[in-house]
This record gives C-alpha cells, sequence and structure tokens, in this order.
C-alpha cells in the first residue's frame, strides 16, 4: 500500500480514528461508576467539613458515609419555598444557574454578585433520630477576585448559626484566603443572623465579635472579601434566597 | 547502550526541556503551588509523552506525511484524555486541583516536540525512553520549583507542615508571591541562571 | 583631607593589580571615590565636558530627598504619639516595645504637640529600617562587585533611601532585609549592575514585598506605630467610602502638608515640591516627566469624574484629593524620574510620564483590590520606556529621512 498515496492517507487516518475513539470510550465507561461516586463524595465531604461535622480533610470514604447517614437530602424550590417531588438524581444547582431553563436572574441589587440563580437548591437536614436538628444550605457569591462557594449550617430555629465554611474560593493568601482559616470560622458558632422578624441581619465588621450575636470581625486587611461574606448571607437568607424555605421550615409543615 | 542513557538521560541536565528550550512554562506555573499537584502533574506528563512517543514511533513508517502533525496529535489527545479519566476516578481529589492543566498536556510543546523531533525517526523503544527522559527533565525542573513554592509560600512540604504559619500562632509568615503563579517564572529563571553557570555552553550567543 | 589622601595613597599599591588585596578594588575604589574626585579620565575617543557625574547627580537627589525624609520622620513619631496620647497614655512606660524605653530614658515628653519628641520617635522607627535597607542590599551590590569586578558607586545611596521612604513604620525588619535584597538582585544585579536596571529598584523591592507579604503592606493595622491601633489609609478610607470618608480627622491641607497616616516618607506633598525644586533647578530630574504624570493623572480623574457611579465613590473624588493622597507626589517626583528607568527621549518623557499618571488614577479608581496605583503604574511604565524610546526615535529617522529626500 502506497502510504502518501490519498487512499493510503485515509485509511490511515480511519484507523487511528477508530483504535483512539475505542481506547478512549472503554477507559470512560470503564471508570464512570468510580467518577461518579468521587463526586459525591467530594460534595459530602465538603459539606460535612463545613458544617463542622467532620474536620478531617481527608476523611476516609467510610468516615464520610457513616456521617452522612444521618443526612437527609433534598431539593427546595426557592421561589415557593416547597420541597420539589421527584426531583432528578444529583440535581446540581451550580449547572442549573447556568442553563437559562433552570435559572433565574437575579434582580436588583444583586448583593452576592451570582447574576443567575438556579430556580433550585439542594438542601440538606441534619437529623438526630428522625427529628432535623440543623439545616445546611449552599451558599454563593462575589468576594474579591473569585465567587466563593461553601455551606451555611443553621440550627432548626433557623436563626442561629452552626457553621460556615467555603470550600472553594480564589481570594488573595493570607487576606481574603483567610476565610479558611478555622480560627475566623469559629466565631460564627452561635452568632444569630436572622433578627425577630427573620430578616437577615447580619455584619462583617472590624471588632465584630465585640459588637453583639449578630456581628463578627472582619478579615484583616480584607475589607471586600468581608463585605463579600456579609453581602452573600443577606442575599440567600433573604426573600429571593432561602426565605420562602426557611419560612416553610419554620411552620414545620415540611 | 550510550544511546539509551543518552536518549534517558539527556534531557535531564544536558538538554532540559524547560531550562535549556524553554517549553511546556505555561504548566509549569500553574500546577507548582503544591508538590501533591506537582507529583501527579509530573507523573502524567512523563507517561503521555513516553507513550507518545512509543505509539508515534510504532507506526511513523506508515504515517502520511500530509496528515503527520494531526496523527500526531490524535495519539496525544487520546493519551491525555486516558489519562485525565484516570486521574479522575483515582485521585479525585487532585485531579480537581489540576483542573484544565491535565487536558492542557495535549498543547504542551514538549509532547508534541518530541513525537515530531525524535519519534518520527527512531526506533519505539528508543522513543519511549527519550519521551520519558524528556518527563523527567520537565518533572525536574517542576519538582524543584514546587518544593521552593509549598516550602516557602505556604510552610508545607507534601501538606506536612514544616514551618509553623503564623496565622496558627506559629512564626512563619507564608509568602503570598510563592502561592502564586508569577513566582514559578522566578524561580525558573534562577535555576536556567545556576544551571548555566555551571554549564556555560547552553548560554546563547549574542 | 589631606591626611585622609595619603592614607588612600599609601593604600593603593595593596589594591591595585598584582597586590595583597587587589580582589576587594571595589570597596578600595568606592571609598576613594566618594570622599574625592576621581583622578582618571577616560581614555576612549568620546569625551563629554560637563561637571555633572554619575556621584554628583546622585548626592544631588539624596539632598532634595532630606525634606521628606525629615517629614517622614517627624510624621511618624507625631501620628504615633498623637494616637498613644488619644489613648490616654500617660508615660512611655506603659508603651511598649523598645522605641519607648529609649524614649522614657531620653526623658522626652509624650506630647503630639512636641517637635522633638515626634522627630525622635519617628527617626527610632524609620533609622533601624534604613541601617537594614543599606546593610543587606548594600552587601548585596557589593558582593556582586567583587565577582564582576565592578566598581561600587553611588547609586545605592538613592535607592537604600527611597525604599525605606516607601514602607510603613510597622514593618518587620526581616522584610525589609528580603525585599532589598529581592530589589536589588532582580531589578538591578541579574540585568549587569548600575545603569542597566529596567525597572526601579526600590519599587521593585517594595512590590515584592507588596505581593508577598500584604498583610504587612496594606489593610489598616500597618500605618501608624502603635501596637494593634487601625487607622487605614486616606485612599483605603476613600476606596470604601469616597472622600468625606477619607477627610475624617483632616482636611486636604493635612494632606498636603503630609499630616497624615500612610508610608513614612509618601504623605507630604510639600516636601516632595521641595524636592521636586531641587530636582527641577539643578537639573537632576525632568520636569517634563514630573508634568506629564500629574496632567496625565488630572485628566484620567477629570474623565472619572464626568463619568461618575453609584456603586464605586472613588469615581467622584475630585483631582485635588487624588493628587494630595496616597503616594502620588512622591512618586511622581523621585521615582518617575529615575533616569535609568524612564523614558531617555524628551518626546518618550510625555508618554512616559502621562502613561505614570493615567494608569495611576486608573488602578486607584477601577482595581477594588489595589487603593494606591503609583508603585504599580510606574513599574508599569518602566516596562513601556525602551519601547516608547525606540517609537520616538523610529519617528525621527523616517522625519529626517523625508527631510533630506526633498
Amino acid at each position: 500500500m502506497q502510504v502518501n498515496s490519498w487512499y493510503g492517507t485515509i485509511i490511515v487516518a480511519f484507523l487511528l480514528c477508530l483504535v483512539c475513539s475505542v481506547v478512549v470510550s472503554t477507559t470512560a465507561v470503564k471508570l464512570k461508576e468510580e467518577q461518579k461516586a468521587n463526586v459525591e463524595l467530594d460534595i459530602k465531604r465538603n459539606l460535612l467539613l463545613s458544617s463542622g461535622l467532620i474536620t478531617d480533610k481527608k476523611a476516609s470514604r467510610n468516615t464520610v458515609e457513616e456521617k452522612f447517614k444521618n443526612v437527609e437530602t433534598k431539593v427546595v424550590d426557592l421561589e415557593t419555598g416547597q420541597y420539589v417531588e421527584n426531583s432528578p438524581q444529583n440535581f446540581d444547582a451550580r449547572k442549573a444557574a447556568k442553563d437559562p431553563k433552570m435559572s433565574v436572574e437575579v434582580p436588583s441589587p444583586d448583593k452576592a454578585k451570582i447574576k443567575n440563580r438556579s430556580k433550585w437548591a439542594t438542601v440538606y437536614l441534619i437529623e438526630d433520630g428522625g427529628v432535623p436538628v440543623s439545616l445546611v444550605l449552599p451558599v454563593s457569591g462575589y468576594g474579591l477576585w473569585s465567587t466563593l462557594y461553601g455551606f451555611l449550617t443553621l440550627d432548626a430555629d433557623t436563626r442561629t448559626v452552626k457553621g460556615l465554611g467555603f470550600y472553594e474560593h480564589a481570594e488573595t493568601p493570607g487576606l481574603g484566603g483567610e476565610v479558611d482559616n478555622p480560627k475566623w470560622k469559629a466565631q460564627w458558632n452561635g452568632k444569630v443572623i436572622l433578627d425577630k422578624n427573620y430578616q437577615p441581619n447580619v455584619r462583617v465588621e472590624k471588632n465584630g465579635n465585640d459588637k453583639g450575636k449578630n456581628s463578627v470581625d472582619a478579615l484583616s486587611g480584607a475589607t471586600i472579601t468581608s463585605r463579600g461574606v456579609e453581602n452573600l448571607l443577606h442575599y440567600w437568607l433573604g426573600d429571593h434566597g432561602y426565605g420562602p424555605f426557611l419560612a416553610e421550615f419554620r411552620k414545620g409543615e415540611i | 547502550m550510550s544511546k539509551v542513557s543518552d536518549a534517558l538521560f539527556d534531557p535531564v541536565f544536558k538538554n532540559n526541556p524547560i531550562a535549556l528550550q524553554i517549553l511546556g512554562i505555561c504548566s509549569a506555573l500553574a500546577v507548582t503551588t503544591k508538590m501533591e499537584t506537582t507529583v501527579i502533574m509530573c507523573i502524567a506528563l512523563t507517561l503521555v509523552v513516553g507513550f507518545s512517543s512509543f505509539f508515534v514511533s510504532l507506526i511513523r513508517n506508515s504515517i502520511p506525511s500530509s496528515i503527520r502533525i494531526i496523527v500526531q496529535m490524535t495519539i496525544i489527545a487520546s493519551l491525555v484524555i486516558v489519562a485525565d479519566q484516570i486521574l479522575k476516578a483515582f485521585v479525585y481529589d487532585i485531579s480537581k486541583q489540576l483542573s484544565v492543566f491535565v487536558g492542557l498536556i495535549i498543547t504542551n510543546c514538549i509532547v508534541m516536540g518530541r513525537a515530531e523531533a525524535y519519534a518520527m525517526k527512531n526506533g519505539p523503544v528508543l522513543s519511549f525512553l527519550d519521551g520519558i527522559g524528556n518527563g523527567l527533565g520537565y518533572s525536574a525542573v517542576l519538582l524543584i520549583v514546587g518544593a521552593i513554592r509549598e516550602l516557602f509560600g505556604s510552610g508545607k512540604f507534601f501538606n506536612i507542615p514544616v514551618f509553623k504559619l503564623a496565622s496558627d500562632d506559629g512564626w512563619y509568615t507564608g509568602n503570598g508571591l510563592m502561592v502564586s503563579p508569577p513566582s514559578a517564572f522566578l524561580l525558573i529563571g534562577v535555576l536556567i541562571w545556576i544551571l548555566r553557570t555551571f554549564q556555560p555552553d547552553q548560554v546563547e550567543e549574542e | 583631607m589631606k591626611f585622609l589622601r595619603n592614607i588612600l595613597d599609601d593604600l593603593h599599591p595593596q589594591f591595585s593589580e598584582g597586590g595583597k588585596l587587589e580582589r576587594l578594588y571595589p570597596l578600595y575604589e568606592a571609598l576613594d571615590t566618594f570622599a574625592f574626585t576621581p583622578g582618571e579620565v577616560s581614555t576612549g575617543s568620546t569625551h563629554v565636558r560637563d561637571s555633572m557625574d554619575i556621584k554628583r547627580l546622585m548626592v544631588t537627589v539624596v539632598v532634595s530627598l532630606i525634606p521628606v525624609t525629615m517629614m517622614g520622620m517627624w510624621n511618624t513619631g507625631y501620628q504615633a504619639i498623637k494616637v498613644l496620647s488619644a489613648q490616654s497614655t500617660n508615660s512611655w512606660a506603659d508603651v511598649e516595645g523598645w522605641q519607648a524605653s529609649v524614649m522614657s530614658l531620653l526623658n522626652l515628653g509624650l506630647d503630639p504637640s512636641n517637635l522633638v519628641s515626634n522627630f525622635i520617635y519617628g527617626a527610632l522607627f524609620f533609622l533601624p529600617v534604613y541601617i537594614v535597607t543599606v546593610a543587606v542590599g548594600g552587601g548585596v551590590e557589593f558582593t556582586f562587585c567583587l565577582v564582576r569586578k565592578h566598581e561600587v558607586n553611588e547609586g545605592f545611596l538613592v535607592t537604600s533611601l527611597l525604599f525605606p521612604l516607601t514602607l510603613p513604620a510597622t514593618i518587620p525588619l526581616w522584610q525589609v532585609a528580603l525585599g532589598i535584597a529581592f530589589g536589588v538582585l532582580f531589578a538591578k544585579e541579574v540585568f549587569g549592575g548600575t545603569g542597566k536596571n529596567f525597572l526601579n529598584v526600590a519599587l521593585t523591592s517594595r512590590a515584592f514585598l507588596y505581593f508577598a507579604y500584604p498583610a504587612q503592606l496594606s489593610g489598616d493595622a500597618v500605618w501608624v506605630a502603635v501596637d494593634g491601633h487601625t487607622a487605614a489609609t486616606s485612599l483605603g478610607l476613600a476606596a470604601a467610602g469616597g472622600v468625606d470618608a477619607a477627610s475624617v480627622g483632616w482636611d486636604i491641607l493635612d494632606a498636603f502638608y503630609g499630616l497624615i497616616p500612610g508610608s513614612m516618607g509618601e504623605t507630604s506633598v510639600l516636601c516632595a515640591l521641595i524636592g521636586a525644586l531641587i530636582l527641577i533647578g539643578t537639573g537632576t530630574g525632568s520636569w517634563r516627566i514630573m508634568l506629564s504624570v500629574v496632567l496625565g493623572a488630572v485628566a484620567t480623574a477629570a474623565f472619572f469624574n464626568a463619568v461618575g457611579s453609584d456603586t464605586n465613590p472613588m469615581f467622584g473624588m475630585s483631582i485635588p484629593w487624588h493628587l494630595c493622597l496616597g503616594g502620588f507626589a512622591f512618586g511622581t517626583v523621585f521615582m518617575a524620574t529615575d533616569p535609568v528607568t524612564a523614558a531617555m527621549t524628551n518626546r518618550g518623557k510625555w508618554f512616559y510620564g502621562a502613561l505614570i499618571g493615567i494608569m495611576t488614577i486608573l488602578i486607584r479608581v477601577v482595581n477594588p483590590a489595589y487603593p494606591e496605583g503609583i508603585m504599580l503604574a510606574i513599574l508599569f511604565a518602566n516596562l513601556f520606556a525602551p519601547l516608547i524610546d525606540y517609537f520616538v526615535m523610529e519617528s525621527n529617522i523616517k522625519r529626517r529621512l523625508k527631510r533630506s529626500a526633498s
């Protein structure tokens, strides 16, 4: 066969593509289960880390699964505050926020600067003997350089914080990046961030810890990241965020 | 025998792809904040260069010259996708941190360069060794840069605290520049400086 | 003087070629030419006859820096003592730090209206930074001169004075050492030493610290030398809340005189202007650069004023405030005019200066993270200076070719 002739070229190209595609698709199919399990485990681990149920970043699969047994996953329609029946498996709010059909535009003022929000959100109920003792809500918002993604854990009274942590951001290391600092995260515990009428009321300000139950210390040298955290909490706890859901939850009907 | 060891070890010091040819710099900047990601990236790249050279060399006599580059690209791209899939399945954590940079091995000039410059002219075994050698040369630079950046940037080595950070009541203040990508430029520059001081024949003529 | 000359002449054979201390010749040469005008004349075929040499040039710059340095020391002390007395601290014994012990030893009052106290207390913060800069930066430079058999020259005197003036008073001394070592090494020596650096050495050192240790070089806890006291720079305040917020506790005249918190030498516009007069009067600094920086900044600030913004208060900051706050005056007069890193051609200087002015205001107003922009703007323009010169010369060549053709 003449390799450089036109039919030689086509045959080589065809064979090569065939072999390569078989190799690639075989690996992809074979490893799919493993990868799916990894993604799920990653979300669970981040959630447990943010809510303070585990502290080891490299907690093993067994530990995570064990802890997660007490966690019930629900998908909420944010507008009505009701659970979505028959929600799809592995609903991904971050993907949905980019899908015009599944998302809504955030009305002005867009405090968290996220532009679009998924219509639904996955929430997690941590239960003790079948009774929910705390709620874990995914939150996100823009800091200085990047969108911060994290989980806010609330007590069953929906007002008291049990934990706040961010698992993904790209803020300045040493300044805004200190949102990861365990010491800074620890001061959120026990803060009351909804007022008596269940309206968001939380401040991240200089020497905030001395100023009452709804105020925490700002990150030193990172005004904009601190304000970003404050704003994203205001957004997600407000009427366009989890407000309706929290109201339904308090009624005890869902 | 000397041909074998030349193929394998020449690229590490004498003809280092990063320090002498200044190839593959982009990933060197992006993945070297931590040793963990650096090591995985190095292994992935070394294997991809090795095997792509091997396969290209294997079929080098049946590759029509008009679609030469595309054939090489297809082989490289397939290998990279396989590598990416494997990383996602077995070291998900690190693969998440490496994000697009595993996929970008496809565009890494070292891989393409070795396939075109060496594998098209030499036998499969030698090509494989040459690929591995170039991967090692790349790795040598990345590991040094990664070690310095993690140690001085976050006071750790393979995530194990070495210098206790001031934010944890320690004495060491992390160097923020080392955490950000431009520091890799400086470090690679210094490495090239040191290398060329000892091997003056690498200095370009003015 | 005759006596010193004799000693140096006696020592000369030891250091000259073949002598015992040949390797240390740069040290001898530095001492000799620092004290005396060198007797050697150049032997090549081109000669410029001028009394201005690098030594006189550098000494003039140092002289022009004296007002800002003095004011810097005084203001550093004044800001600290003002806060201390506002906290109703009455005795130096209650203040932490060795500086306070020295103050009580000297029996100086803790009173912001006491000029001497302010000056001495500020000097106690400034001088250690300065000494570390000279020792470490000089050490790096000297090592390179020995290896390369270059002569040490006075350029470093200027760099070593400029760098401490750009730092906050509370900067840890190890960071000072690291910063100046980095700057001298990477901005100057790797490119061949004095005269071959394309980046301003003092600013490169500062930029290194700025990105490596932002917590010690920005934010609100570093500007006043009192433990635990937070006071943002006026630009930091303005970025958060506009000029109204920036002028809490002081007005634009205070900013002009330099009675506000900030880096040690950057606060006083008045003293920078005195320096500018000396530089321009002696022909050392380029008035073209200074003027074009100011013009660039004024135009850009006016543009932002006209555009306006509801969310970003910096848009509305008026031109006089822009000119008086932060390191604008200091950078314009002493950093932008650095003859090695600035554009060389006269027409190029206009473009170079304008670029600095525009970028400074652009960074101040638009970048959310950096309240001050002059440092990055000057380094940015440094990079473009050779390119600007290239285009100016190309266009000159073209114009002349055209003229000779017609």
